[in-house]
């Protein structure tokens, strides 16, 4: 596992089937690479290949994949970066049962009968006192054991990025105390906290009227060289990573949801300042060989 | 300007969030029937008013108002904003009302009352079907001869018969083809059906599959086919194929092909069509269509799909509906 080098981490967005360019382009890619044997496979050519992280969102699917990766031994050698929650597979959850009080019933049902008591306790507390900082260090604390469970007890995961819908509804809602809670709450839990956003120039400008520590997070936000997704423009997302005091941004939708080659993404990354490593999502070993060894070659690792 | 927001599901929370960025705007109060959400609510917006009753938002000095609430509501809700004076201009999510005499009467009231409104019908503000809309405006591909829609969604795919799903009560035509009838509406003028047929494979019997036959006033005929139970449609997804004399369209959410029949093809993805926005939540044409409805109140303009224009759309699944009895 890397401790100050560039991170290359296997993105899971083809694991889940998905496809930023096109719906129609995952459905013609087939189901092998959602097959979690396969898709464990995958993240240990990338391995093999230079990279040294996995970044993904926690779903059953993934949690499946570390748990072939620990079963096969690999697990320990990656660095470990989770997105909650997987919102898109709540929102799709909560119209199969019952909009948002069915949803929030099921997950109580499933922290109640994932047995951690203090937790459970916490998240009684929050719902007799309508304590939302009791409920949200609940579902947090729920969620980071899912992928205890799931990676053992050896691997280390090393980062929790709260989901960029998430991020960016509370960045849109001004509500810093809740970056801060999330934040407090990582850093207890001994996990670097992370935001992955949309809205990386208004995170940054945020961050810094709120006089929250940009130093102390991680961020995963869009950049590629044709500045699709970096919102409001790609100048201002530039401007903004320049001004950073350190790296601590992952380059998420570097190949603009594969409408780039890979050697150009990455010669755009490169030029980057602050960039502390990249997430990018494959579907095929031959892809998998490619594309960490070219990121390896262009970015470098340190 | 005060906005008020009415129903925090989650697109009432995707719309204050896009609200509150917008410069131009004051989120100023929130309407929420749940006791424990409004309690929560209080909590986290200490200078939002937080009521729970539609009524309650009279006096507030609200100058407009979001409908989040589920479907069936949206009428009574629109009636109260307006007979109590809550705001002058309405914004609701898609649909207008859960039948069309309901979306009749909101007109009327429009009529009465004044005041910009609004639909939800996002799609019109997504890039890839702005640039279909201009293709089909110029005459791209002649004269149109047909058209074939689909509204496609995996939310019930592989459930059929599972008693612990309940999928929603409003059915896949209002709930997701609504989209494509609306866009359908945008593109080629008004529309009738000819035929439909409904199916129900989940468990409760509201209709998640629907075929339809439309002609509109032009002659053009055109298909439309809805599901919730299709394999790989992770998120939901519209599409069209529109044939004309010159060519094809096929546009759908994230692209849009021009084929010609000299042979010429071109293809645009998101990508090449200026996606931007000031602020992403979702996807950016929430931000577009919020945008769209506070400049139309600040420029004292028509917001299109307005309530009027909107209120066709429910005619036409009242029509699907009656067609497939």
């Amino acid at each position: 596992m890397s401790d100050e080098g560039k991170l290359f981490l296997v993105g899971d967005n083809p694991f889940h089937g998905i496809s930023h360019l096109s719906q129609e382009r995952s459905r013609v890619r087939g189901d092998a690479s959602t097959d979690p044997e396969y898709a464990a496979k995958l993240i240990r050519v990338s391995l093999d290949n230079g990279a040294n992280g996995f970044m993904f969102s926690v779903s059953e699917k993934t949690l499946s994949i570390l748990n072939v990766l620990r079963k096969n031994g690999f697990v320990n050698r990656l660095d470990l970066y989770a997105i909650v929650p997987y919102a898109y597979e709540y929102v799709r959850l909560a119209g199969r049962v019952g909009g948002i009080p069915g949803l929030a019933k099921k997950i109580v049902k499933e922290i109640a009968f994932s047995g951690n008591f203090s937790t459970i306790a916490m998240g009684l507390k929050g719902v007799f006192r309508s304590d939302l900082d009791s409920l949200v260090k609940t579902y947090l604390a729920y969620e980071i054991s899912r992928v205890k469970s799931a990676i053992g007890k050896k691997a280390e995961l090393r980062c929790v990025l709260l989901h960029q819908l998430v991020t960016d509804m509370c960045l849109g809602l001004n509500l810093d105390w809740f970056f801060r809670l999330y934040m407090d709450f990582m850093l207890k839990a001994g996990v670097k906290p992370g935001f992955n956003t949309g809205n990386f120039a208004l995170l940054a400008k945020k961050f810094k009227e709120w006089n929250i520590e940009l130093e102390e997070v991680t961020i995963a936000a869009p950049f590629n060289k044709i500045g699709f997704q970096m919102v409001p423009s790609k100048e201002r997302c530039e401007k903004a990573l320049a001004e950073l005091p350190k790296p601590n941004v992952l380059a998420i939708s570097i190949l603009a949801a594969g409408y780039l080659k890979p050697k150009e993404a990455a010669d755009y990354i490169a030029q980057l300042p602050n960039i502390k490593g990249v997430a990018v999502g494959v579907s095929k070993e031959k892809h998998a060989r490619e594309t960490f060894k070219l990121l390896n070659e262009k970015l470098g690792r340190t | 300007m005060n906005v008020g927001v009415i129903g925090l599901g989650k697109m009432g929370l995707l719309h204050a969030s896009i609200l509150n960025f917008l410069p131009e705007v004051k989120l100023a109060a929130l309407c929420e029937k749940s006791g424990v959400i409004r309690r929560f609510l209080k909590k986290v917006f200490k200078d939002v008013k937080v009521v729970d009753d539609v009524k309650k938002l009279s006096g507030l000095g609200l100058d407009a108002v979001y409908v989040t609430t589920p479907i069936p509501s949206h009428y009574p809700v629109i009636k109260t904003v307006y007979s109590e004076g809550v705001a002058s201009h309405v914004f609701v999510e898609k649909t207008l009302a859960s039948k069309f005499s309901e979306a009749e009467e909101i007109r009327g009231l429009v009529q009465k009352y004044g005041g910009v409104n609004m639909v939800g019908y996002m799609r019109r503000f997504a890039v890839t079907f702005q640039k279909a809309k201009k293709l089909l405006d110029e005459w791209a591909i002649g004269e149109l001869t047909g058209f074939k829609a689909y509204a496609y969604s995996s939310d019930f795919y592989g459930l059929e018969g599972n008693s612990k799903v309940h999928a929603s009560n409003v059915g896949v035509v209002r709930d997701l083809g609504c989209h494509a009838v609306d866009l359908a509406f945008w593109f080629f003028g008004d529309i009738n059906v000819t035929a439909a047929k409904l199916e129900s494979k989940v468990n409760n019997g509201v209709e998640d599959s629907a075929y339809a036959e439309v002609l509109t006033s032009n002659g053009l005929r055109g298909e439309f086919s809805f599901s919730w139970c299709m394999n790989k449609y992770r998120v939901p997804e519209v599409g069209f194929m529109v044939e004309g004399s010159e060519g094809v369209i096929a546009v759908n959410d994230d692209k849009l092909e021009l084929l010609l029949r000299d042979g010429r093809r071109y293809k645009w993805f998101r990508h090449d069509l200026h996606d931007e926005v000031a602020f992403w939540l979702g996807s950016p044409e929430y931000y577009r269509e919020d945008e769209h409805f506070v400049k139309s109140i600040i420029l004292k303009d028509v917001a299109e799909p307005s309530f009027k224009t909107s209120a066709e759309v429910d005619r036409v699944i009242d029509e699907i509906r009656a067609k497939a009895r």
